[in-house]
Order: structure tokens, then C-alpha cells, then sequence
């Protein structure tokens, strides 16, 4: 089961973030959750590391590491 | 002391080998920046950090690997440090003129730290409305269509009619009579001298830094008529050069039939070459008549190279990291320089951003990846060190996220060595330059395994540097700032 927290917000940011609300997100955690699940993503490092393991089997390969 | 200005002009595919102050002698292309080489730095193996534009510019202005800050961000993330913020803060004027690459406009952040920027694709871009490139580029009749579909179901079939329907075309182009002027795609690099010239004109004793990009050598190839004159090539016609584009933008047929209008192209392209030299020398008279030459460091450089049938490629789209799409021609006039020649080792463009600004006495920020090789250059003891390259492979659309999302193309380019490590393939190749400046054979897999291991251990190096977590604030701010572009959050789920 999803556990929450509760995060403190300036009032006057999130008055001006529901003014984005209208007709897209339907409430304020909806929006802070869409931004936060954006953020944290990331989705390049999955490659970084990839890569980066690639190059390491490489270098096992040559005898160089 | 006088401040010093700088000038950074970038000219969009110019390969390092059709310049005539790097050996091109096939035509005079260059007479005025050959002339000016003799009073400059030239460096013969200049290469970029990341190919096509949009993978090689963070590098040239912004000091930064095309993927360290991930792949959310395309072009210069938002408060990213460039050459132009640091030097507006710094008290220069700024202003750049870019000759309608969308890839290096204010969508993707290039006019940061410009007091003027003009890229030169909204109403600056000209009144006169661009005629299409080939009628095939028109859509299709139903009839067409039609004939299309049903030619598809057998493969002779559909060849026959894609050969048919091309001629088609030209036949229907060959009636129109559009001149040159008409057909290019960019404003021409006399209309960016132009604008440059009005500013600087405006500037008095402040220093400034004026960033021109140029697009005349980009396809598709249709050069001004006086350039092709001034080569001797006017009997490439407009309506030629309309033939000659369309057929070298055909997909459905083989190289053997490509390299029939080879040299037609490279004419085309050598024009739009000669084209950029002459403007420049303009722009050097400018300076030198408003008596700011002598206190400007003047570079030109390119943001990559362009293929013409090296290995079947054409154009220069990121599947390839070969020499004539990564090794750009680099001039660095200061007076202080005349007659260097730095011809051995690379010389990343990483480096070119901290230099340009050591070069003007102001201090590079920590942020930039490269460091300063001005003091090196000055007293002509570069010291040569591998240069890194990459590039999404296959990311044609950067725009789209999905092409943005796939593993990368890496090369390691030392001295006489190149490793191209292909992440889609997981496969490596081992480049011997001075042997094989063509790339054809890539060394057996047994063969000079020691410099192979050392340069997988900067490759190694490369991606845990730009891996790491140090720059996650500009990251952030650079995926907040494609959310808000790419109206994301205009069509966020109600209910996420």
C-alpha cells in the first residue's frame, strides 16, 4: 500500500501552481506528483550505466581491468 | 588595458578538408581566410565534441558534453553558463546573428546571454516565400496515390514507380523557372554580414561579442549564382541544381547512381564555401575600418563536417562519427599568433569555449568541462590529448523524446588512433588514421590491445565525468523547462 508524507508549501506558490490546474491536473498533489515523477525519471542514466558496464566487460575482456 | 572583443563565427557543415589554408586545392575556395590563416593559429585536427549541430553546439558555446546533462536537454540548459552570459556579465555587448537553424534558436536556449539575437526564422527569415525544393515534394494527386499503393505490393513494381514518379517531377519542375534565390533555404551568409555590420556599427569603444552562424555549405545545395561564377561553375543552373538536389535526396537508389552527380554537389557545396570566405572578408574590413581588428580574437570554425558518399553516407546525420563529420577546420587570428600551426594531436572544441574566454582576459566558469589551451597555443606548445566524440545514434528528430532515448555513438580520437564504440550494436572498432584515413578497415580484435584498453579507459572516464551528479540543478531546470516547451503540462493527465 502507497504510503504519503506531507509536505509544507509556501501559500502564495501554491496559489499561483493552481492556476495551472484548470482543465489539466485535478488537484495540486496531482500536479506536484506529475512534476516530481518527471523529475526523478531520469531515464538517461539507465544508459549511462549500460554503457558504462559495456565498457568495463570491454576492458575484462582485454585483460585491463 | 583595452578590453579585447571576440568574434565566433561557425559555419554548418564545413569539413576540415575543403579549406584551402588545410590542403583543399581542388578549388580556390578559401583566398580570403588562406590569407588570413598566415596571420592566425590554424589547427588541423580540430574536432568537435558531438555531431550533428544539435550535439556539437553545448560544447562550442557552453563548454559541456553533448549528453552530460542526460538526455532531457537539447541545446544550452536554462542559466547554463555560455560564452555569451559569461562575457554580458563580464560587461561585453552580445549579439548573434544564426542563419535559420531552428537547432540553435531561442526554443532551445542559444539566445541566453545575447542582448541582440536574431536567428532568423520568424519574419526576419524574408519576405520572399521559399519555393519547394522538388515538385515530388508537393502532395501527391489521388491518382497518384492510388497508383502509389497499388505499385507497393510488388517490390519491382514500386521500384518502377518511384523511378517513374521522380521523372515525373523533374519533367514538371524543368516548366518552372525559379532562380536560385528562390529555392535556398537560409538567409545567405551577405545577409548575416550585413546585420552583423549595422550592429557593430552601432557598438562605439565597448567590447563585444558577435557569434555568427553560417549556413550557405548546408544542404540543400543552392548557392549564390556569383559564387558559381567566381569558380568557374555557372553552367550549374538554377534548374540544375534543383535536379541535382532532388536526386541526391533519393533513398530509393543505390550509391552507384549517387556518385553520377558526386562532383556536381561537391560544386554546389564548394560554392556555398567560397561564399562564406568572401563575406568574412567583409566582415574583417569592417572591423579593421571601424579600428577594432587589432584588439579582436577572431575564429571560425564549424559545428561539423558533411558526407558525400564516404561509406554510402550522405548529408551528416548522427550514425556515424567518421573524420569528415567530426574533424572541422579551426582558425584562431589573434595577433599575438601569427604563423602557428598546430597540426598533430586533436584539439577538442570542448576546450574552445574556456580558451576564447582566457584569450580576452576573462575567466572561464567552473561549470565548463573543457579547460583553457590559450597559454599553450600562445607560446605554440599544444599539448595534444585524445579528443572525445558522441552522439545518440540514429537521433534524426531530437525534438522527439523517444529519439532522444537510445543508446549513444562514442569515439575516442587520439593522434593517429580513433575506437568508435557503437552502444546499439555493442560492438567497438579500432581506427588506425595514419594507415587507414578512411575508416575502411578497423584493426582485428588481437591487434595493439594496450592503446585499445587505454582508449576504452578514457571512454570509461568520459561517461563517469558526465555521469555525475554535480550539475543535477541544471539538469532539473532542463527538464522543468521541456515539460513547459513541449506543452507537457498542457496535456497532463487529469489524474496523475
Amino acid at each position: 500500500m502507497t504510503q504519503y508524507r506531507t509536505v509544507n508549501l509556501p501559500e502564495d506558490l501554491c496559489g499561483e501552481a493552481e492556476k495551472f490546474l484548470t482543465g489539466r491536473f485535478d488537484s495540486l498533489e496531482a500536479l506536484v506528483s506529475f512534476l516530481l515523477q518527471e523529475v526523478v525519471k531520469d531515464t538517461a542514466r539507465k544508459f549511462d550505466q549500460a554503457e558504462e558496464q559495456m565498457i568495463e566487460q570491454r576492458l575484462r575482456d582485454l585483460g585491463y581491468l | 588595458m583595452k578590453k579585447r572583443s571576440l568574434v565566433l563565427v561557425t559555419v554548418d557543415c564545413l569539413r576540415a578538408d575543403h579549406v584551402g589554408f588545410l590542403g583543399y586545392s581542388r578549388r580556390p575556395v578559401t583566398p580570403n581566410l588562406d590569407s588570413l590563416a598566415k596571420n592566425s593559429a590554424i589547427f588541423s585536427n580540430a574536432i568537435v565534441a558531438g555531431a550533428p549541430t544539435y550535439f556539437s553546439f553545448p560544447a562550442i558555446l557552453a563548454s559541456r558534453y553533448p549528453l552530460a546533462l542526460g538526455r532531457d536537454l537539447l541545446g544550452i540548459a536554462p542559466h547554463e553558463p555560455t560564452v555569451a552570459t559569461v562575457l554580458q556579465e563580464a560587461g561585453y555587448k552580445t549579439a548573434a546573428f544564426v542563419a535559420g537553424n531552428p537547432y540553435l534558436s531561442r526554443r532551445f536556449g542559444y539566445d541566453q546571454g545575447f542582448d541582440s539575437f536574431h536567428d532568423f526564422l520568424g519574419s526576419e527569415a524574408g519576405n520572399e516565400p521559399i519555393a519547394p525544393d522538388s515538385v515530388a515534394a508537393k502532395k501527391p494527386s489521388k491518382l497518384n496515390r492510388w497508383i502509389q499503393e497499388g505499385s507497393r505490393r510488388n517490390g519491382l513494381a514500386a521500384s518502377a514507380y518511384d523511378e517513374l514518379y521522380f521523372w515525373y517531377c523533374q519533367w514538371l519542375s524543368a516548366r518552372e523557372n525559379i532562380p536560385m534565390d528562390r529555392l535556398r533555404r537560409y538567409p545567405a551568409a551577405n545577409v548575416i554580414v550585413d546585420q552583423a555590420q549595422s550592429w557593430l556599427s552601432s557598438l562605439g569603444e565597448q567590447p563585444f561579442f558577435l557569434w555568427l552562424h553560417l549556413m550557405d555549405p548546408h544542404n540543400p545545395y543552392y548557392p549564390l549564382e556569383e559564387a558559381l561564377a567566381a569558380l568557374r561553375l555557372s553552367h550549374i543552373t538554377a534548374r540544375r541544381a534543383r535536379f541535382l538536389n532532388s536526386f541526391w535526396d533519393r533513398w530509393d537508389v543505390g550509391t552507384h547512381r549517387l556518385k553520377r552527380y558526386r562532383e556536381e554537389i561537391l560544386s554546389l557545396y564548394d560554392a556555398g564555401v567560397y561564399w562564406v570566405d568572401k563575406q568574412l572578408s567583409r566582415l574583417v574590413e569592417e572591423l579593421q575600418h571601424f579600428q577594432r581588428w587589432d584588439d579582436t580574437v577572431f575564429v571560425v570554425t564549424a559545428d561539423h563536417g558533411a558526407s558525400f558518399l564516404e561509406h554510402g553516407d550522405r548529408y551528416h546525420g548522427p550514425t556515424s562519427l567518421q573524420e569528415h563529420l567530426i574533424r572541422v577546420p579551426m582558425l584562431l587570428r589573434a595577433p599575438e599568433l601569427a604563423g602557428r600551426h598546430f597540426s598533430h594531436g586533436p584539439f577538442s572544441m570542448i576546450h574552445l569555449a574556456p580558451t576564447l574566454l582566457d584569450a580576452v582576459g576573462v575567466s572561464p566558469p567552473d561549470s565548463f568541462q573543457g579547460r583553457s589551451a590559450w597559454e599553450q597555443i600562445a607560446t605554440g606548445n599544444l599539448r595534444a590529448e585524445p579528443a572525445i566524440t558522441e552522439c545518440i545514434d540514429g537521433c534524426f528528430n531530437p525534438t522527439r523524446l523517444d529519439d532522444r532515448m537510445r543508446p549513444r555513438l562514442m569515439a575516442v580520437r587520439d593522434q593517429d588512433l580513433k575506437l568508435v564504440i557503437n552502444f546499439s550494436e555493442k560492438q567497438d572498432y579500432l581506427y588506425d588514421l595514419k594507415n587507414d584515413p578512411g575508416e575502411n578497415s578497423p584493426l582485428p580484435p588481437g591487434i595493439r590491445t594496450r592503446e585499445r584498453a587505454r582508449l576504452f579507459q578514457l571512454a570509461r572516464k568520459h561517461l563517469q565525468r558526465t555521469s555525475d551528479s554535480e550539475k543535477t540543478d541544471l539538469r532539473l531546470r532542463a527538464v522543468l523547462f521541456e515539460l513547459q516547451q513541449s506543452g507537457r503540462m498542457m496535456g497532463g493527465n487529469a489524474s496523475a
